[in-house]
């Protein structure tokens, strides 16, 4: 892309434009791409949620305007312009517009470093995974905003509800990530992608595998734990049903979008299909191969002799990826349609006894993983090194598939027996409330 | 691409010194609190501008991303937050003027003037094309954790399992002493059961 910009403006028009420029003309039009892609997702995601769980709740869902309903979100959007902009006469007006922004900018930020295709990354650097989640933490402080400057009481709720909820499932998440960073070592998110080439097992730990791009980190005991404990900590940070705690509106409204009303509502309102977007297509890249697929690297390595080929292996990477992408927020409104919403004590135990464990011990086997694929005599286990490849991943396999069933079942057994033996209530004569005996 | 790189150093300097001020000089604390944010991201872009990513990345998750939620949980559970009617100044606040421009003429104006510095004149140095730039990327943080400086880093983790622990054990409520408020179903059972046993 450098190289047609730079053809363009100093052979082709003679500017002699230094090389800051390029760059700069780069990454605005990849950002300009992006902001594009970003609204139409929105809308896009919006019509397919609510189609899907009409469908799920024996309905039909909007079908009026367009085919099918299909402008539905555009006639959304009208109305979400055109009206009145209210806000509250107590208001901290300043902090009450400033939210909406810290809220919408980060989870753009996040759509910045997913690797859309081969070699498609708008902006990669070595550590763009933890970048990915330290940007989402920002948006908490948005929330924060939005929800004290409106100077309602539910807001105010609603937002210490979401940023405790987003605290405590931010450990996890990340924690779950780290087993993967030590499984490929490397946090870069576009060279996690490459790495899972292959068939079953991926090419950097059996490297005579048939490349077909399935070599996914979910096909692996510590890649499947981490997928389950990841998914269910993105279900709480997207707030996404059953941890839809934060704007419970059969409790507190709308939480902290209370006091928001026309196209600020709006932006929260996109902030949180874009942070679910982006949730989803980051699961499906670090687990399920992100834009890896059967005749991608292929069509890649045909894009050495003919640029066509390697445009086309493009396309295809960025369509695997839509469609896993898409397949994850189907699961979230799936998840949407059959589970009531947690309470939250629930949440918390959820989160602290029963995820954190969990991937605590995920990231011992995760170690054990690496060492048993990577390590050899430098690292004083000269003994692996004997055995071959297909062995060596073998060990790993099994190693791991047990330690991993073992907590699982464990950390299932001591939760659940935690909630029967629970003492009965009394109840407390003075309060009203009850103490346990 | 210098004279873009010291643009942007100016900018963003000048954002985190001007944040820097807001925080001590606005009124309400809210708004303290996220001038100091604001400052906080712009040494983010700081270490960004540096091409340390890793710090860059650190600041933001946890100056940005923690500490901050943590100050606005506290400000918020705190009575009289925003302290719009309160006076800035201490009615003495010339006795700490005089102090601080006494300490500053004592000790820092002498030791500016008359230390020799010794500093070399920046080299520039001419990298070949292709070549890796060397910047302390994570790796090379890992490695220094887990050599160098491992004493220094078990030291650190070991008073945060302290901090830890010492959460722990103050918000600690023993069993018998936990309140638990029904919802209004578990109520209705409760009232249930004691209508029944008073029936026997």
């Amino acid at each position: 892309m450098e190289a047609l910009i730079n053809y363009l403006l100093n052979t082709a028009l003679n500017l002699h434009a230094p090389e800051w420029v390029i760059l700069l003309i780069r990454h605005l039009l990849v950002a300009t791409i992006l902001f594009l892609v970003v609204p139409f997702q929105m809308l896009l995601l919006t019509y397919f949620e609510r189609r899907v769980i009409a469908r799920m709740q024996d309905r039909v869902g909007p079908n009026r305007v367009g085919w099918e309903g299909v402008l539905q979100p555009i006639a959304d959007a009208v109305k979400m312009f055109t009206k009145e902009d209210i806000v509250p006469a107590a208001a901290d007006k300043g902090v009450h517009l400033l939210a909406t922004g810290v809220v919408v900018v980060p989870t753009m930020f996040m759509l910045s470093v997913l690797p859309w295709g081969p070699g498609m990354t708008p902006v990669d650097f070595e550590t763009s995974l933890l970048f990915f989640f330290a940007i989402s933490s920002v948006s908490a402080i948005g929330l924060v905003m939005g929800g004290w400057s409106g100077n309602n009481k539910f807001s105010l709720l609603g937002a210490m509800r979401a940023v405790a909820q987003m605290i405590s499932y931010e450990m996890p998440a990340i924690l779950s990530i780290l087993a993967l960073v030590l499984m490929t070592g490397s946090m870069s998110i576009s060279k996690i992608v490459e790495a899972q080439g292959g068939l079953i097992a991926n090419l950097t730990d059996l490297p005579k595998v048939p490349d077909l791009g399935l070599g996914w980190l979910l096909f692996t005991p510590v890649g499947f734990l981490a997928f389950v404990c990841f998914f269910i900590s993105a279900l709480a940070e997207g707030e996404r049903t059953p941890f839809d705690i934060p704007e419970a509106d059969s409790e507190i409204v709308a939480g902290y979008m209370t006091e928001y009303s026309g196209m600020k509502f709006g932006m929260f309102y996109l902030a949180q299909y874009v942070l679910n977007f982006a949730l989803c297509a980051i699961t499906a890249t670090l687990f399920f191969g992100g834009w890896q697929g059967p005749g991608v690297s292929q069509l890649s390595a045909m894009g050495a002799n003919n640029q066509l080929f390697s445009i086309l292996a493009g396309a295809l990477g960025v369509v695997y990826l839509l469609l896993k992408t898409y397949f994850f927020f189907f699961t979230m409104v799936w998840i949407r349609g059959a589970f009531p919403r947690l309470r939250i004590d629930q949440l918390m135990g959820l989160g602290w006894k029963f995820l954190l464990p969990l991937t605590l011990v995920n990231i011992f086997s995760a170690a054990i993983w690496a060492a048993c694929i990577h390590w050899g005599p430098e690292q004083g286990l000269a003994f692996l090194s004997a055995f071959g490849p297909w062995k060596r991943w073998a060990i790993a396999f099994l190693s791991t598939l047990v330690i991993n069933l073992l907590a699982a079942t464990l950390l299932v057994r001591i939760n659940s027996s935690a909630e029967s033996s629970m003492p009965k209530l009394v109840e407390d004569q003075k309060f009203g409330a009850v103490t346990l005996p | 691409m210098e004279i873009v790189v010291q643009i942007l150093f100016m900018l963003i300097s000048a954002l985190i010194i001007i944040a820097a001020l807001m925080v001590v000089s606005v009124k309400n604390i809210i708004h303290a609190a996220l001038w100091l944010f604001t400052s906080f991201f712009a040494v983010g872009a700081l270490y960004l501008l540096l091409e340390a990513e890793f710090v860059a990345v650190i600041q933001v998750l946890v100056y940005v991303g923690a500490v901050s939620i943590l100050v606005l949980f506290a400000i918020m559970l705190t009575r009289h937050v925003t302290g719009e009617g309160q006076n800035q100044l201490y009615s003495r606040w010339w006795l700490g003027l005089i102090l601080a421009l006494t300490l500053f003429g004592a000790i820092i104006v002498p030791t500016v003037f008359k230390q020799k510095w010794n500093i070399p004149a920046p080299t520039v140095v001419t990298e070949p094309q292709n070549a890796e730039p060397v910047v302390a990327g994570v790796a090379d943080i890992g490695k220094a954790f887990m050599r160098e400086y491992l004493l220094p880093f078990e030291v650190a983790s070991l008073v945060l399992l302290v901090a830890l622990i010492g959460a722990i054990v103050v918000v600690f409520e023993e069993r018998t002493e936990r309140r638990v408020i029904l919802t209004l179903a578990e109520s209705w059972a409760l009232r249930q059961k004691e209508s029944a046993k008073v029936d026997q």
